[in-house]
């Protein structure tokens, strides 16, 4: 068998995959990691793909984050609040970010127009959904850290689409 | 919701546990599945030789493909499987359109690549070194074939075979003409060392 002959690998094809077999493709995925590793944020980006298509949505941008604590500081400067802007073409959204209590934060936001939107919070595994008043202001009162995105509903059933913000760390 | 483990959890075992959660109605599922799979996908699109950016609009289509027809897959559990059939048939086609290699150029076996490119400077060990130079050598379709079944579980190769258009059998429990190659391969160099 270390003799490299065709009917050698031949035989050797016929032969049970031994614990060898599965060291060496184990092997051969961490070399192709390091040789063509997967963007990081590539999965991020197709799963937003995916809500995108699904909703239908419309697309905002993030406009401006007066955040007062360096971005990624949380913890550190969580005493300090944040304010972050979402622009569409149909809608504005800005939403306020205080802390409030270990690891909690309120979120006080305003959409234009915004009279009686639904607004949904989206993180990992979870999903919170409250309704703006007339003037389109709405309020979280107890939300986790963690990677959020809101999606805009008009009032009543229209041919609005709703507008999904991207996700930003809050 | 806990999965009853009554077998051994394989990657398509997993995947298709996840897509059968997101036919019953929980979308977050997708997103597992997503995580679950882009590192087999994208490689069975890289080794297509795709750019990496034409991959992941090849990724994207396959995957929103995958959302408008959940109702069509028949059995839940093939859905790793149709997701790399999909994504090679996307991926031929997006090479047709730019004239790159055609499918047929790509099936054409016993083409052997050229040597040791610059990419396997990345690479971290002596032994890594030595695997790279002798999968460099092996014709494309098996490179190919090693390079997705790599990224899965051993109970799941001769299925994905299949989808890599190998022929049925090509490797499962029997180790097959393409690992057997690289075997053969390996033991005539000194400098490999098998764990």
């Amino acid at each position: 068998m270390t003799t490299p002959n065709p009917a050698g690998w031949e035989a050797l094809a016929a032969e049970s995959m031994d614990d060898q077999d599965a060291a060496t493709l184990q092997l051969l995925a961490t070399l192709y990691d390091q040789i063509d590793p997967v963007p990081s944020d590539l999965v991020e980006r197709l799963q937003f793909a995916i809500t995108l298509d699904a909703l239908n949505a419309e697309l905002a941008e993030l406009q401006q984050m007066d955040a007062l604590a360096p971005s990624g500081a949380r913890g550190v400067d969580a005493d300090e609040a944040k304010t972050l802007t979402f622009t569409s073409e149909s809608l504005t959204t800005m939403v306020t970010v205080t802390p409030a209590g270990p690891d909690r934060v309120r979120i006080d936001g305003w959409c234009a127009p915004g009279g009686g939107v639904t607004v949904e919070l989206r993180q990992l595994n979870a999903s919170v959904e409250v309704q703006a008043d007339e003037d389109g202001r709405f309020v979280f009162d107890d939300v986790r850290h963690g990677l959020s995105r809101f999606v805009v509903r008009a009032a009543r059933p229209s041919s609005r689409p709703p507008v999904i913000t991207p996700a930003v760390e809050i | 919701m806990i999965n009853a483990e009554a077998e051994p959890s394989t990657l398509a075992g997993r995947a298709g546990d996840a897509f059968s959660q997101f036919r019953q109605g929980q979308p977050d599922a997708m997103a597992d599945l997503v995580a679950m799979l882009t590192p087999i996908l994208w490689h069975t699109v890289r080794a297509q030789r795709l750019d990496a950016t034409t991959t992941e609009d090849v990724l994207q289509t396959t995957w929103l493909s995958l959302v408008k027809g959940a109702d069509k897959i028949a059995d839940p559990r093939s859905v790793l499987q149709w997701l790399m059939v999909t994504a090679r048939r996307e991926a031929w086609r997006v090479s047709r359109g730019q004239s790159r290699q055609t499918p047929q150029e790509l099936i054409a076996d016993d083409v052997v690549s050229s040597e040791e490119s610059p990419e396997a400077l990345v690479l971290r060990s002596d032994t890594e070194r030595v695997l790279w130079h002798h999968i460099s050598k092996l014709p494309d379709r098996c490179r190919e074939l090693l390079r997705v079944i790599a990224f899965s579980d051993r109970p799941d190769y001769a299925e994905l075979a299949e989808s890599l258009g190998m022929p049925v059998g090509s490797i499962g429990p029997t180790r097959g003409r393409c690992l057997a190659k690289l075997r053969s391969s390996l033991t005539t160099d000194a400098r490999w060392e098998p764990r």
